[in-house]
């Protein structure tokens, strides 16, 4: 009774300890999936809605800053590369001159010269955390593209982070030939607008309704390194399940391109392309914290640098301007189906991914013995089995 | 030598061509040249606006035309533009004529009845590298005889 009573305890505090790791806490939403699913904590509600409101207003606020930042900046107009702003600390003129001169070698490598939209970088430097106002947005990069009222400024917004600060402030030496990636990524589309100028309704508004996600770099290397990728932020597809969840966390057509199907990365490519939506003023394109989890084509950030290269200025600027759909366009301009040459453009990144089940052949070999063996030992019971 | 040197001295003390400003420089001097080539003999001043506009956009201001004045309404842009389109437009905003076919040099020929208010309209329909710059101008020729 002693033995039943103690086993009867540690099944209720096992019951306990599960409770404690799979429930949320009190007050706290469940996420709705199923209960035998671990779930992250979500917090109360109150606390969902002002984290809600927090965010909205950062949107909100780097919106109003970049817009005050437009109208303040006055540009060097004997500079052909960007100007450079600071916010957050006053730089000495010897320290704005080695990030310009960074900067200058980066706008000729990207093969830019006087451009007819120009860009202004605004470099937000860490800032101390206070607890008495809300914290800024400083960890999300952001554009505002040229409008109606400033047609030939485009502004990026960088937010340096602490590495780059120090950096940037000469407390950090290490890291040069990565600190000039980071400012050629830092361009973003702005670096299509000023190679490209604005484009055509049908291509910006197919831009719009996939923030960017295809013209997010125009450099010909990877976005941080030689051959770094957004694909390679998804692991090794040998070594993990990571890579499988990253994988499959995306849409259907872009993991029916990722396995080098033309119909998935037609789909992939087009995505938002069907209907002429209403470009927003002003047009802030706001870079998702984890960009490289919402692509829709991977690695979609060098995508429109790939087309342009591939076809020429010539024929790139006909496709950037063009009046016709994006699907028509594009086809024109790359000479070949779209789905065809991006599945192609693919395969030079990844090695498709095989989809569907692919069990191991050695598990596939046991489990066809044990069934095998199941049939006979039923057979040889059956046969020896009398009935009297 | 000195004489060398004091050339590449005075070079170097002017000032750079500002930059931004190449496009704009541009139809400036088109539009200067074209003005140039037209026999103005009136006193009434030639009017003239510039912009810069993206492709399949348009703009539009108001002019005075004086009565049995004869201008030239005539419009040039920059390299990059393939097609602009010139409209005068009537005080009541409709069309009085369009000028759709010299793509980058569209020209206009009015006499007005009477001194009044007229609109003209500029649509840049090729642009290959947007946003084009364009200018206008407004050139009186001459009054007519009654």
């Amino acid at each position: 009774m002693a033995s039943l009573k103690r086993w009867l305890a540690v099944g209720l505090t096992a019951c306990f300890v599960l409770a404690l790791a799979y429930l949320p806490p009190r007050g706290a939403e469940s996420s709705g999936k199923s209960p035998f699913v671990g779930q992250p904590l979500w917090g109360t509600p109150a606390r969902q809605h002002a984290q809600a409101l927090a965010d909205e207003w950062r949107k909100v606020d780097a919106a109003v800053r970049l817009l005050e930042d437009r109208q303040r900046v006055t540009r060097d107009s004997l500079r052909a590369s960007p100007t450079i702003v600071f916010r957050g600390a006053t730089l000495p003129p010897k320290d704005v001159h080695n990030v310009e001169t960074v900067m200058d070698s980066v706008w000729r490598d990207l093969g830019l010269g006087e451009t007819k939209v120009r860009v202004t970088l605004v470099i937000e430097l860490q800032r101390p955390y206070s607890s008495d106002t809300p914290t800024p947005l400083q960890d999300r990069v952001a554009y505002l593209a040229p409008d109606s009222t400033h047609r030939t400024t485009c502004l990026a917004y960088l937010p340096a982070g602490p590495y780059w600060t120090l950096f940037i402030l000469g407390k950090r030496h290490e890291g040069f030939g990565r600190f000039a990636q980071w400012l050629e990524a830092g361009l973003g589309p702005c670096a299509f607008y000023a190679a490209y100028g604005t484009p055509g309704r049908s291509v910006e508004s197919w831009l719009v309704a996939r923030h960017w996600d295809v013209g997010l770099y125009l450099g010909s290397h990877g976005i941080a390194g030689e051959r770094f990728s957004s694909l390679d932020l998804l692991g090794n597809p040998s070594s993990s399940w990571y890579y499988w969840d990253g994988v499959y966390s995306f849409p259907p057509a872009t993991v029916a391109c990722l396995a080098g199907r033309p119909s998935g990365c037609r789909a992939a490519v087009l995505a938002g392309a069907a209907e002429e939506r209403t470009i927003p003023i002003p047009n802030v394109v706001l870079v998702e914290r984890r960009w490289w989890r919402v692509q829709n084509l991977l690695p979609g950030e060098r995508y429109l640098g790939d087309v342009a290269r591939a076809v020429g200025r010539e024929r790139f600027l006909n496709f950037w301007t063009t009046a016709l759909s994006v699907d028509t366009a594009l086809a024109g301009t790359l000479k070949r189906p779209v789905g065809e040459w991006t599945a192609e453009w693919q395969r030079g990144f990844v090695h498709p991914i095989r989809l569907g089940p692919t069990p191991p052949l050695g598990g596939v070999a046991i489990a066809l013995a044990i069934a095998v063996l199941a049939v006979v030992l039923v057979s040889v019971t059956a046969s020896r089995r009398q009935v009297r | 030598m000195r004489t060398a040197t004091t050339v590449l001295l005075a070079i170097a003390a002017m000032p750079a061509p500002l930059l931004g400003q190449r496009w704009e420089q541009q139809v400036q001097g088109r539009l200067a040249r074209a003005i140039d080539v037209l026999p103005t003999s009136s006193r009434l001043p030639v009017v003239k606006r510039s912009g810069m506009l993206n492709t399949d956009e348009g703009a539009s201001f108001q002019t005075t035309l004086v009565q049995r004045v004869s201008y030239v309404i005539i419009a040039v842009c920059d390299d990059d533009c393939s097609r602009l389109q010139l409209t005068l437009l009537s005080p009541s905003g409709s069309d009085i004529a369009k000028e759709r076919n010299s793509e980058s040099l569209p020209t206009l020929r009015f006499t007005s009845d009477t001194t009044t208010g007229y609109g003209i309209r500029i649509v840049m329909e090729g642009c290959r590298w947007n946003p084009c710059w364009y200018a206008v101008a407004v050139v009186p020729l001459g009054r007519n005889s009654p």
